[in-house]
């Protein structure tokens, strides 16, 4: 307090740069870590830092698809699983969250209610009987068993609900006046106009399916049919003792969602906040 | 951790649809109920089929014995209801939920004390800081299997990064993992870093909302850094702060990932685990669906709470 103001102005500055780049430090070291120990080379004995930081083995990369080419069928298997949930959960989610919003009919709570309901039950709580439905369909090891579960989602639906009650209701009795019809006016006026709240959707969508672990695990036998999720963890079975490869796969598997969030930042802080604080 | 985001504003949504008395069924409404019935369809078919029908089949088969293809093949009362809560005087599986417990009480002050010296960090003014908030909120990205593996490899004796801790606790195992006593607080580190993306994000948002003003005041009236902190950061953050703790104590009793990657086979393991465990291998269908019921029976507990919290911290802006 009795310091000359410029003087504190810079050792404050200082002090918050350190501690944000030791955060930093603490908080990137496992990635680091993977990076380093995928660069080293087929060692039995990896170091936290690479030996010979000139002779880095960034030939890794290429090597895993190489050594190990179900991998690209896993990284394909996300993919396709990924893009079809989100594509859908766009779809289901605004079709209903646009009779929510803009139709109106009895028993709308009761509908609003059914669809929030199933965010009360957790995913274990239908689990086995979930697992034993789709086995009963043979679509285990298929891609259907994969999506067809997770092709709504009440947040999305809310979320979407959401944002077109924000948008005016003239322009939709405008249209309606000038002969469009509601699908129409979903479609080619709603969607360009939401584009926002779609995104942050489909961000968080994405990522959510693409980081699943334990539904894959149970609904994927046959190493071909793995997700890159399963498919790194039992990676890390057979070939416990080749560390370089094993990173280097975990690495190619966090790319797709690190470049997403870099990207799709903004969209995915909006999605997460929207509703836990201000609704 | 995968934490849904819980729409807090739906009484007040819902209670405003009305507000114009009209006849409930004339013809416009009840052509409108059919339309709306087609749009709902597509999301209200897959919620029947792989939310509600389940749900209600879990509890269904929970009261049976199965067959190794998950028929109910006898009723059984609720007698796996009274083996899981200990009723019966063997207490292994009352053993799992405290585990589960006491993972969830490692895991969730952690992760929020963290989050919340990160979100003030965040909010310096200095330059880069839009670098820093992307890095603090880089482990949202990172899967909890990638996480595994690479926390697998860190606690790995082979690696020797974390050889330094096993001999300064002088234990007797090969690594942290393989150690009764310690092998939970390791995944619990693990878990705290790849939750804090999440919430560091929750509470940046908090700290953020929290008007600008009252900090100018406090700074006329001569308060330091800590009393602001202290006397307006955390009362007016408490909201955010309660619905994270009630959020990460759910994720946390729902993880499973990091225990199947981490956790070595036969060591006793948490709830969820040992539910995956008597189905998966034991085909134990009738007995791990009560087991998920029971896991159902808490979180609903909790997700109630939560609701309460977070409408009374919607009130109170």
């Amino acid at each position: 307090m009795t310091t000359a103001p410029t003087y504190s102005k810079i050792s404050y500055r200082t002090v918050m740069y350190v501690l944000l780049i030791l955060m930093s430090i603490i908080l990137l070291f496992p990635l680091f870590f993977a990076l380093s120990l995928a660069l080293q080379g087929d060692t039995a004995a990896p170091t936290l830092i690479p030996r010979d930081l000139n002779n880095l083995d960034w030939g890794v990369f290429r090597a895993v698809f190489e050594q190990r080419p179900e991998v690209s069928r896993w990284i394909l298997n996300s993919f396709v699983v990924a893009t079809s949930v989100t594509v859908g959960v766009l779809v289901t989610s605004s079709l209903m969250a646009f009779a929510l919003a803009y139709l109106d009919f009895p028993g709308k709570a009761v509908l609003l209610f059914v669809a929030l309901g199933t965010l009360m039950v957790p995913f274990e709580a239908t689990l086995i009987p979930n697992y034993l439905f789709i086995s009963s369909l043979q679509w285990k090891d298929t891609y259907q068993g994969l999506i067809v579960p997770f092709l709504a989602s009440a947040f999305g639906v809310f979320l979407l609900r959401q944002y077109f009650m924000t948008l005016p209701k003239d322009l939709y009795e405008a249209a309606l006046v000038d002969g469009c019809t509601k699908l129409r006016y979903l479609w080619s006026i709603l969607v360009p106009l939401s584009r926002p709240a779609l995104a942050t959707l489909a961000v968080y969508t994405f990522l959510g399916t693409w980081n699943q672990f334990y539904w894959p695990l149970l609904i994927t036998n046959s190493t071909e049919w793995r997700t890159t999720q399963v498919g790194i963890t039992i990676f890390r079975n057979f070939e416990y003792a080749v560390f370089n490869t094993q990173m280097a796969a975990t690495i190619i598997v966090m790319l797709p969602t690190l470049i997403l969030l870099v990207l799709g930042q903004r969209q995915l802080v909006s999605g997460l906040t929207s509703g836990a604080l201000k609704g | 951790m995968s934490a849904t985001p819980i729409p807090s504003s739906l009484n007040a949504a819902a209670a405003s649809t009305d507000s114009v008395k009209v006849n409930q069924f004339s013809r416009k409404r009840l052509r409108e109920l059919g339309m709306a019935l087609l749009f709902s369809a597509p999301a209200m078919i897959i919620f029947a089929l792989f939310t509600y029908v389940p749900f209600f089949r879990a509890i269904w088969l929970s009261l049976h014995v199965t067959n190794p293809a998950g028929e109910p093949a006898r009723f059984n009362g609720v007698d796996y209801y009274i083996r899981l809560l200990g009723l019966d005087g063997r207490t292994e599986w009352l053993e799992y939920i405290g585990l589960s417990f006491q993972f969830a009480l490692m895991v969730v002050p952690l992760g929020i004390l963290f989050s919340l010296a990160l979100a003030m960090l965040a909010t310096t003014k200095v330059k880069l800081i839009e670098v820093f908030r992307t890095i603090f909120t880089s482990s949202i990205a990172i899967s909890l299997a990638s996480a595994g593996v690479i926390w697998a490899l860190i606690f790995s004796p082979a690696t020797g990064a974390t050889t330094w801790l096993v001999d300064l606790l002088n234990l007797n195992s090969i690594s942290l993992l393989n150690d009764e006593r310690t092998a939970l607080p390791a995944v619990a580190v693990m878990s705290v870093w790849a939750g804090l993306g999440f919430n560091f994000i929750i509470t940046l948002a908090g700290v953020q909302a929290i008007p600008q003003d009252l900090y100018e005041s406090a700074a006329i009236d001569g308060a330091n850094r800590w009393q602001t902190f202290r006397r307006i950061t955390i009362p007016l953050l408490s909201p955010t702060l309660l619905f994270l703790t009630i959020v990460n104590t759910i994720g946390s009793l729902q993880a499973f990932t990091q225990f199947h990657v981490l956790i070595p086979q036969n060591s006793p393991n948490v709830f969820v685990y040992e539910t995956f465990l008597s189905f998966w291998y034991d085909n134990r269908y009738g007995f791990a669906s009560a087991a998920s019921i029971v896991l159902f029976v808490i979180l609903f507990v909790l997700t109630v709470v939560q609701y309460r919290v977070v409408n009374r911290g919607v009130h109170y802006q």
